[in-house]
């Protein structure tokens, strides 16, 4: 064989790999068979972004197989498909155009980063291709634009309400303090900052960090910073390292602001995996929209912990795990009420006419509508014990709920309604 | 003014764990002609081991001297049973310089990927062995610690050994002779390959007391994914090429300029330059003198 | 083998054009992605080729040049609603431009510190997005390039439309690049990479001519970038990560760094590997950690193999064979 066979031989050799593809029979709708529902997720499960992460799949796939096992949806189960995107928008392309073209799922399921996305629907359009893309994770106000977005349903509540609700939370308990603001240089931060701004926050001291660069090293410039400024409150408004990182060196140096941390970085299970002791956390105030993971009092924790510990042994139960099961529950219940024989079409009806009833562990309400595809808009602040863990101020949660426009903070009179029977779409 | 000495500081202690992984790099380099990008994935391996040791002794130190070995061993195991192989089939052409680039990086894929399946993805946690809580002056509290401290001596005591070793010492000057010349070096007696796989060795040691002591300047913990170890093998890198790359001295100096000016940027300047800083830093150092701070102008042969 | 006239060998990119036309109307729509995709990597891949086969110089940061063409046709778009032939033209200059600054600082690089530079460029470089506004930050910008046009009918779908804009692009600048190749130019380079004291001797300029690869090496990585920007529709800093540059080097070395001709096989293989090691990890897999680290294992191992076994390409490997077997 000599040089140029084999580059025909190569090129033939691209030709036959692009069309070998078998394509499947064609179904009812689209991932939708008698037995059973295809949904696919894209994700970081390796990659430096994974960590944390790559639990979701494993507390969806727990409550879906208890699902399956009492019975399913309308007698479907649901079969829920993983691809690794490590966090690079190229691969959550290619990665999602397989699970729509080739795996053919009936809709995305909490798909993961605001740029991966954003480049998904550039890219793949799932809007024009009409797949749903249900309950997106991050927490980037953009995806709520139904016009721009029109089949995808944000979950998560924005980082601007957040930051919002920080400030009013801020103004109603810390008037007068010197405030300090550690954040990530990327979406996540300057939307937040944008929020923050909004609701006339100033910092004496604000301390960006590279994505990625979060350590005890780095950690060390920032607390050398917010010490030099003299700030009594310190925002820590980054992702789980880098909280854990400026709590641990924050003790180190015998700096001890009264700490806010974040949602994303505020789960505490994480933080104490990652080394730091409870007692640094004790008294620091911590937001989240969902029941603390430690709270055994609480329906939706118990029984979502039981079904993680028995299908996944040895794994924490934390933040990640609750959410991710919770959204998967919300998924339940939206392919449930597509009704007996779901299509795309009727899914996205259903969240739409139904979507604001559906049950969930969060302690504030979805807020779905025809024109409105945001989901949980609010938070309940509360303090960490002793032991690190986080608990309402006083034992009574009060949340506050917001948009992510220029709308006012309001406290929510709304209750959570009791769990449905078994934890089960009804 | 402390925060000018806390930066200084700050500087000086990542300096010193990246000057151990500069060390490490450049060790290969004299040896071998190579830039084993692996180093920083024997250095997360050795921290593994190191905290598999402390699983059922419980000591630190101990931990740490097992990890020490168990890198020698893994790199010098690479070097015999891989590089070998790898640099007899691509001794010539533009693939020469490429090639063990490509491969190492490889390696460092699959012991990544091996560790994760063997240890799963989440944090694992190393106490250190020494408190973290900064020293105080008077109302001030540094950006030192007894842990931060025992880091920078033991980085100490291990560039003066290594030091001693290839200067003082026969094995020593095998190693710079095995390198430099090599087919004259087996005239004279000296077991090139014995030696080179002992350059390897030395490096898995070096790295693996970085990796191990990175971990303990923070909380302990760590998994496959760290930041703490991509930053380590970059940061090495850029580190052993501003040093000069040819001799451990270089190294230390390389890693304590790039700790230091990367300190002072974070500080005064801003946070989010912390992957342009050492980009700049190199820049302006390979301008000034191209072949590093301490590094030899390659000879013409006529 | 006898070298092809510049005339024969137009007619064969023609040839392989009307091919490429019919095979995108055969195909589904995940391949005539996966198409598109694979110019991506020819054109990026055939970068590295001039830059390290040819010229001798290794780059650790091709990446950051993808980054830079995909950003400057996306602001080109995104500001001046640019048309996408000058989009694509406003990517390959920045980039070149970039290269040559960065070839006049490299002159003086060899080796290990050449390395050394591209990669900190590689990590660095991504992050200035972060820096200015103008560049959207972390979620990026939006590349567009729109719809294909009404008169190739209603069924024509967006991907098969990337693949068009994509295949015509790589053959012209494959068809370029061999005829750079073959030109003095190229001819100094090899002379360069073989003995730089001889060529020296020789009266090559040593310093233009390093900079002269660069800086077409970064034209065709600029091209490369604008084009990996149109199939994801966006540009932001994570699109372009380290492991990018390093999956181009790993490509390169699996088609033969350097030769051209090998350049579909790295290519088709970067774009394959992923699906088939998934394949291969689900079927295998018993933990979820083994599920989804056997993957990353899989092409590292690859990776591995081709350089110990085949470390110059398939081309060169039959051809060096022949070459051999002539002689006993």
């Amino acid at each position: 064989m000599n040089r140029r066979t084999l580059i025909s031989a190569s090129a033939v050799l691209a030709v036959a790999a692009l069309t070998a593809t078998s394509l499947p029979a064609q179904a009812a709708e689209v991932g939708v068979s008698s037995t059973s529902i295809t949904l696919g997720m894209t994700l970081p499960m390796t990659g430096t972004a994974s960590p944390g992460y790559n639990k979701i799949p494993g507390a969806m796939k727990a409550y879906f197989d208890y699902l399956n096992a009492n019975g399913g949806v309308n007698g479907r189960s649901i079969n829920l498909k993983v691809e690794d995107d490590q966090y690079v928008p190229t691969q959550a392309v290619a990665k999602t155009n397989k699970l729509i073209l080739q795996d053919k799922v009936m809709a995305l399921l909490a798909p993961l980063g605001t740029a991966n996305n954003k480049a998904v629907a550039a890219s793949v359009n799932p809007a024009r291709r009409g797949v749903p893309v249900l309950f997106v994770n991050t927490g980037f106000s953009g995806f709520a634009d139904t016009k721009k977005y029109p089949t995808t349903y944000a979950i998560l509540p924005s980082y601007v309400m957040e930051a919002k609700i920080m400030a009013q939370y801020i103004k109603d308990n810390f008037a007068g303090k010197t405030l300090g603001l550690v954040y990530q240089d990327d979406d996540f931060g300057t939307d937040a900052l944008k929020g923050f701004t909004q609701a006339g926050v100033t910092f004496a001291a604000k301390v960006a960090y590279a994505s990625g660069s979060q350590s005890a090293t780095t950690a060390a410039g920032w607390v050398s910073k917010l010490s030099a400024a003299k700030c009594d409150v310190v925002i820590l408004f980054g992702v789980s390292s880098a909280t854990a990182a400026g709590l641990g060196t924050a003790a180190a140096l015998k700096y001890a602001p009264q700490w806010i941390l974040g949602s994303v970085g505020g789960d505490a299970t994480t933080i104490k995996a990652a080394g730091v002791p409870a007692g640094v956390l004790y008294n620091a105030v911590g937001a989240s929209f969902a029941p603390a993971t430690t709270d055994m009092t609480d329906d939706y924790v118990k029984l979502f912990s039981d079904i993680y510990a028995k299908a996944v042994p040895g794994s924490a139960f934390d933040n990640n795990v609750l959410i991710g099961m919770n959204t998967a529950f919300v998924a339940a219940q939206a392919l449930k009420a597509a009704g007996t024989n779901p299509t795309r079409a009727s899914l996205l009806a259903a969240i739409d006419s139904k979507g604001s009833t559906f049950a969930s562990a969060a302690l504030l309400p979805l807020n779905y509508s025809k024109t409105s595809h945001v989901g949980y808009s609010g938070y309940w602040f509360g303090k960490y014990s002793p032991t690190g863990d986080l608990k309402p101020v006083d034992g009574k949660y009060v949340l506050y709920t917001t948009d992510s426009g220029s709308g006012a903070v309001v406290k929510s009179t709304w209750t959570r309604p009791a769990m449905p029977a078994k934890g089960l779409p009804q | 003014m402390i925060q000018f000495i806390n930066t200084i500081l700050i500087g000086l202690t990542s300096g010193a764990i990246y000057s151990l992984m500069a060390m490490a790099i450049v060790l290969v380099w004299r040896s071998t002609r190579v830039i084993n990008f692996a180093q920083a994935g024997l250095a997360l391996a050795s921290a593994y081991i190191g905290y598999q040791v402390m699983q059922s002794v419980s000591n630190y130190w101990v931990a740490l001297i097992v990890a020490m070995f168990a890198g020698a061993a893994l790199s010098a195991l690479i070097e015999i049973a891989f590089m070998r192989l790898l640099l007899k089939h691509t001794s010539s052409g533009p693939i020469a310089s490429v090639a063990p680039i490509i491969a190492t990086l490889g390696l460092l894929g699959i012991i990544k990927a091996g560790i994760a399946m063997i240890w799963g993805g989440q944090d694992v946690v190393v106490k250190p062995p020494l408190s973290n809580t900064g020293f105080s002056i008077g109302t001030h509290t540094l950006v030192f610690s007894p842990m931060k401290l025992a880091i920078v001596i033991s980085v100490a005591t291990l560039v003066l050994v290594f030091s001693v070793i290839f200067q003082r010492t026969n094995i020593g000057l095998a190693l710079r002779a095995s390198a430099f010349a090599p087919e004259i070096a087996r005239l004279a007696g000296v077991r090139v390959d014995l030696v080179r796989t002992l350059g390897w060795a030395l490096s898995g040691a070096a790295g693996a007391v970085a990796g191990l002591l990175l971990t303990s300047n923070g909380n302990g913990s760590f998994s496959p994914e760290s930041m703490e170890f991509s930053l380590l093998l970059i940061s090495g890198f850029i580190a052993a090429v501003i040093g000069g790359l040819e001799s451990l001295v270089g190294a230390v100096i390389g890693a304590l300029v790039l700790g230091l000016v990367t300190s002072f940027v974070l500080m005064y300047i801003s946070g989010s330059l912390f992957f342009i800083a050492p980009f700049v830093v190199l820049l302006l150092v390979l301008f000034i003198r191209p072949q590093g701070i301490i590094g030899v102008k390659a000879g013409r042969r006529a | 083998m006898h070298k092809l006239s510049n005339k024969k060998r137009l007619v064969i990119f023609l040839l392989l054009g009307v091919a490429i036309y019919f095979l995108s109307g055969a195909v589904d729509e995940l391949r005539v992605y996966q198409g598109a995709s694979v110019a991506v990597f020819v054109v990026g891949i055939s970068s590295i080729i001039l830059l390290t086969g040819y010229s001798g110089q290794v780059s650790l940061g091709q990446g950051a040049l993808l980054g830079v063409g995909g950003y400057a046709a996306a602001l080109m778009r995104i500001h001046y609603n640019a048309p996408i032939w000058l989009c694509f033209s406003a990517a390959i200059i920045v980039a070149a431009i970039a290269g040559a600054l960065l070839g006049l600082a490299a002159a003086r690089l060899s080796g290990p510190y050449l390395a050394g530079t591209t990669l900190a460029l590689a990590v660095g470089l991504p992050s200035i997005a972060n820096q200015f506004g103008l560049l959207g930050g972390e979620q990026g910008l939006l590349f567009d390039v729109g719809f294909p046009p009404l008169s190739l009918g209603q069924d024509f779908t967006q991907y098969k439309w990337f693949f068009w804009i994509a295949s015509l692009a790589t053959l012209i600048a494959i068809f370029w690049l061999q005829n750079v190749m073959r030109s003095r130019y190229g001819r100094s380079w090899k002379a360069v990479r073989g003995n730089d004291v001889a060529a020296e001797l020789a009266g090559i300029n040593l310093t233009r001519n390093k900079t002269l690869a660069f800086t077409l090496s970064a034209g065709l990585a600029g091209l490369s970038g604008a084009l990996l920007a149109m199939t994801i529709g966006t540009v932001s800093p994570s699109a372009f990560p380290l492991s990018l540059s390093f999956s181009l080097l790993t490509g390169a070395v699996l088609s033969g760094v350097t030769t051209l001709g090998g350049v579909m096989i790295g290519s088709v293989t970067l774009v394959a590997i992923p699906e088939i090691a998934g394949a291969v990890a689900s079927r295998l897999g018993s933990s979820e950690a083994v599920t989804n680290n056997l993957p990353g294992l899989l092409v590292s191992a690859l990776l591995i193999l081709t350089v110990l076994f085949v470390p110059n390409g398939p081309v060169e490997q039959l051809r060096y064979r022949r070459e051999h077997r002539v002689k006993k």
